[in-house]
């Protein structure tokens, strides 16, 4: 474990300085894995995926939902497009903190589909806060807040859809 | 976490005390009802929150006999307004407690926490406030 300082770093590559030096258990965390790492004396195995990018995901595929449904349905702009721009919101957060950028990240088309009438706008809110929530209750501390308000968002949606 | 709970608790104590000035101000049966449901919720929360803190052996603060509103309540659009704000604000309550709860009572914060949001965001339609939604429902302005 003296090895901490120099693993830090090399942990942060790809993460926001705020993530890494937001908690110490985050930090203590990165310390093991980094220990192992070295240890071993092996290439950097494959990073396993973040656990927000299903959240992301499915942020990306609401925020084009929405947009497909307003440019079928132009009157409902007003209604849809503040939604659509909570799900952009929390993207960016997300992919901050993944510290992938935005652009690259795989647009989910599959699961939005053809969901362009309300009813099924505010299906796809549900089905994807029940996402956030399960995220929720596994994720580390430094990142509970931010996935439960994402978790509380998507159901104020569904409500604003009613 | 002592600390967080107590806060929630502050939050919710809040809002039962304000609910008591909003309802006097509402007079359709859709709002009356909205407010008493939500009421009875903080009365809940504050239940379960008291008794959290019981088993951790934590002394809450004494609730304030009385609050002081940030403005004069004088009919529905102040009334909902103020309900708008006691929402948002039992929802901030909650959301520290997240990162240092886990399992079940995490869970139990995170609904807490989307009750109100979602409250919120039922008032807001209310009243007519757009937009009726935010990106990040608990955490500070």
């Amino acid at each position: 474990m003296v090895l901490t300082g120099a693993v830090r770093e090399k942990w942060e590559i790809g993460h926001s300085r705020r993530w890494v030096l937001g908690t110490a258990s985050a930090v203590g965390a990165a310390a093991l894995t980094g220990c192992g790492l070295l240890d071993d004396d092996e290439p950097e195995p494959p990073k396993a995926p973040d656990p927000l990018e299903p959240l992301l995901a499915e942020a990306l595929a609401l925020a084009t939902a929405y947009d497909q449904a307003v440019v079928s349905q132009p009157g409902l702009r007003t209604r849809l497009a503040p939604l659509a721009e909570d799900h952009r919101t929390h993207a960016a957060e997300m992919s901050r903190l993944i510290g992938r950028p935005l652009a690259s990240a795989p647009v989910a088309s599959a699961s939005a589909g053809p969901a362009t009438t309300v009813a099924a706008l505010r299906q796809a809110e549900q089905a994807a806060q029940k996402t956030a929530v399960a995220a929720c209750k596994v994720a580390a501390p430094d990142r509970a807040g931010l996935v439960g308000s994402i978790a509380a968002s998507r159901a104020t949606h569904a409500e604003a859809l009613r | 976490m002592n600390e967080q709970l107590g806060a929630a608790l502050a939050g919710e104590e809040a809002a039962i005390y304000a609910y008591g000035v909003i309802g006097v101000h509402l007079d359709s049966d859709g709002d009356v009802a909205e407010a008493r449901a939500a009421e009875q919720a903080h009365r809940q929360k504050r239940d379960y929150l008291v008794g959290r803190l019981s088993q951790l052996k934590a002394s809450a603060a004494p609730s304030p006999a009385g609050y002081e509103l940030p403005y004069e309540v004088t009919d529905r659009a102040t009334a909902l307004k103020l309900a708008i704000q006691v929402e948002d604000g039992v929802a901030q309550g909650w959301r520290p407690v997240l990162p240092v709860t886990e399992g079940a009572e995490r869970a139990t914060a995170l609904a807490a926490m989307t009750e109100a949001a979602v409250r919120a965001t039922r008032w807001r339609r209310l009243a007519e406030v757009a937009p009726a939604t935010m990106p990040w429902p608990g955490r500070p302005d």
